[in-house]
């Protein structure tokens, strides 16, 4: 209850901050203007369109999970309502799991917007519904779900802006986990046990952009379902192990 | 009575910002707050006394010594649920309503439909706070309104136990009276409360007891009346004759007199009794004995004063 309670005015509280609002907006904006690309043959401006779409979902995505994560448990602390947070009958692991969750669905909520845009506008330009996009907005969620725990995690011991750094850094490094995979067949022995620790402790948010596939069916995954349902449990085991992390972190922290 | 508070050595240093030299902002504090008083815990600004508060809230941890809060370890959830906290300068969700702020504590207590908003509206209008207020967002409310919505939240639980840092502190005088009443009434319940104020005259008007705390030491607690009792009295008298008056003077220095009325302004406490012989030996009369009684703010610029300011 008290878990909730947090994530909900957190939520409330994250659905006013102009700055979340006016990423969402533009965002909207840019996949509904899509079919406009009128100069490309029917083919690609689907792909295009199929293309932009997830793009800007991710991107957009990706902001408001930052901005969300490093933000939510450090404000209480400027704001000082921590102070009147704290002083109740709350458990330090119910106020961060309630600050991540509040933080968790905000994205949901923008993602699901997006997300529902994204689909109509397909609809629109291709005349038939598109449901094989929908994996490709989750699969956003659950890399944005990572993405959020791991900025939960850095904001009980940083400042808000080494964890954007710090976030949007892993970020990248996590998404380019096929150049720290090569690397650690490296012949060069440093650079190999550089790049497996690197390719081994950092997300691998490569795993999730599963956009190839679905704006070009010819390509092929096999046992996709496996690899889409192995990513999700991925997130959330990690997600978890970074919250349990932040726990531990805030639980010894003076406010 | 059992005690509501108890520390024993309660000790907070930090580092500098180099990591080098020791910060203590409280040092080997010994208290005891009894239950059902209103406890006035008085400092100057850094003195320690938010530090203090925030250790026995569980929102930092002491660096040496122990405490104990309604007979359980500080910061103990348990505790928790039976004391509340107003910080000093409060800031809250203003884009909530008064109401739904409340709300929000109160679902922290754990408390369930109908209960919760029963508690929300006695909280609101215990703190007499404008019923064409309570829906709209905190952002539109003054300073007093605001600190009105701080006391509210710290009483939804209903308290055993109050922690009010500087309530009063940035009010008008009409809020800062009503609001000095507010605290009085919570204290005529029974409640606890630990007030930590610079404002001694309310201090006096509301406290029973009190601590006075300069760089973290603990100098002076006691009751109000004891603290500010004076050493000297003043004597007023009738029928003396001008062949006593050389002997009086003698006794305890110029005396104001005329037409056998005598007033001595400052008399010490161990020569009242002598005084009192002389005028009865020529059938004078003793019309008064006042006790001098020093003001609250007298004592805390004494006891400071004496151990530097710095």
């Amino acid at each position: 209850m008290v878990t909730m309670a947090i994530a909900k005015q957190t939520l409330e509280d994250m659905l006013r901050r102009k700055v979340l609002l006016i990423l969402l907006i533009v965002a909207v904006a840019m996949i509904a203007l899509g079919p406009s690309v009128g100069f490309l043959s029917p083919r690609e401006s689907s792909a295009v369109l199929r293309s932009l779409g997830l793009a800007v979902i991710l991107i957009a995505g990706l902001l408001i999970t930052i901005l969300a994560g490093i933000q939510v448990i450090p404000t209480e602390i400027e704001r000082r309502t921590i102070y009147t947070v704290l002083s109740k009958p709350v458990q330090r692991y119910e106020f961060v799991l309630g600050k991540f969750l509040g933080g968790l669905f905000t994205v949901f909520v923008m993602i699901a917007a997006m997300g529902i845009v994204f689909l109509g506008v397909l609809f629109y330009q291709e005349k038939h519904p598109a449901p094989e996009m929908i994996m490709g907005v989750v699969m956003t969620f659950f890399q944005m779900m990572l993405l959020g725990a791991m900025a939960i995690f850095f904001s009980t011991f940083a400042t808000p802006v080494v964890n954007f750094f710090l976030s949007f850094g892993i970020f990248i490094v996590g998404n380019m986990s096929v150049v720290t995979e090569s690397l650690t067949k490296n012949p060069n022995p440093g650079t190999r046990i550089v790049a497996m620790i690197v390719h081994v402790l950092l997300p691998n948010f490569g795993n999730f952009n599963i956009q190839n596939k679905l704006i070009h069916p010819e390509v092929q995954i096999t046992n996709e379902n496996v690899f889409i349902i192995q990513n999700i449990v991925y997130a959330i085991i990690y997600s978890a192990a970074l919250l349990i992390g932040a726990i531990i972190v805030f639980d010894r922290r003076e406010v | 009575m059992a005690a509501a508070i108890v520390t024993q050595g309660l000790t907070k240093t930090y580092l500098d910002v180099w990591n080098k030299a020791e910060i203590v902002a409280v040092d080997h504090l010994d208290l005891q707050v009894e239950e059902g008083e209103i406890f006035g815990f008085l400092g100057r600004n850094g003195a320690g006394k938010t530090t203090t508060i925030k250790m026995l809230l569980g929102l930092i941890f002491p660096s040496a010594g122990t405490g104990t809060v309604l007979g359980k370890p500080l910061g103990d959830i348990e505790a928790k649920s039976r004391v509340s906290y107003l910080p000093e300068n409060p800031y809250f969700y203003e884009s909530m309503s008064g109401w739904d702020v409340l709300d929000f504590y109160a679902r922290l207590f754990r408390l369930r439909e109908p209960e919760r908003s029963q508690r929300v509206q006695k909280a609101l209008e215990e703190v007499r706070l404008d019923p064409k207020a309570w829906k709209r967002p905190l952002r539109g409310y003054s300073k007093g309104m605001l600190q009105r919505i701080g006391v509210a939240q710290a009483l939804i639980n209903d308290p055993q136990l109050l922690f009010l840092d500087e309530p009063t502190s940035g009010l008008d005088p009409i809020a800062h009276a009503e609001l000095r009443d507010i605290i009085a009434n919570v204290g005529r319940q029974g409640k606890t409360v630990f007030l930590s104020s610079h404002q001694l005259p309310d201090v006096e008007l509301v406290c029973s007891r009190v601590a006075i705390i300069h760089r973290g030491k603990l100098l002076a607690t006691g009751k109000i009346g004891e603290l500010t009792a004076g050493e000297k009295v003043e004597i007023r008298a009738d029928g003396v004759r001008n062949g006593v008056i050389k002997q009086i003077e003698d006794l305890v220095g110029p005396v104001e007199h005329s037409d056998g009325r005598l007033r001595i302004p400052s008399v010490d406490e161990e020569k009242v009794s002598d005084l009192i012989d002389l005028v009865r030996s020529v059938k004078g009369r003793i019309l008064a004995v006042v006790p001098h009684k020093r003001t609250l703010e007298e004592v805390f610029v004494d006891v400071v004063m004496k151990e530097g300011v710095a």
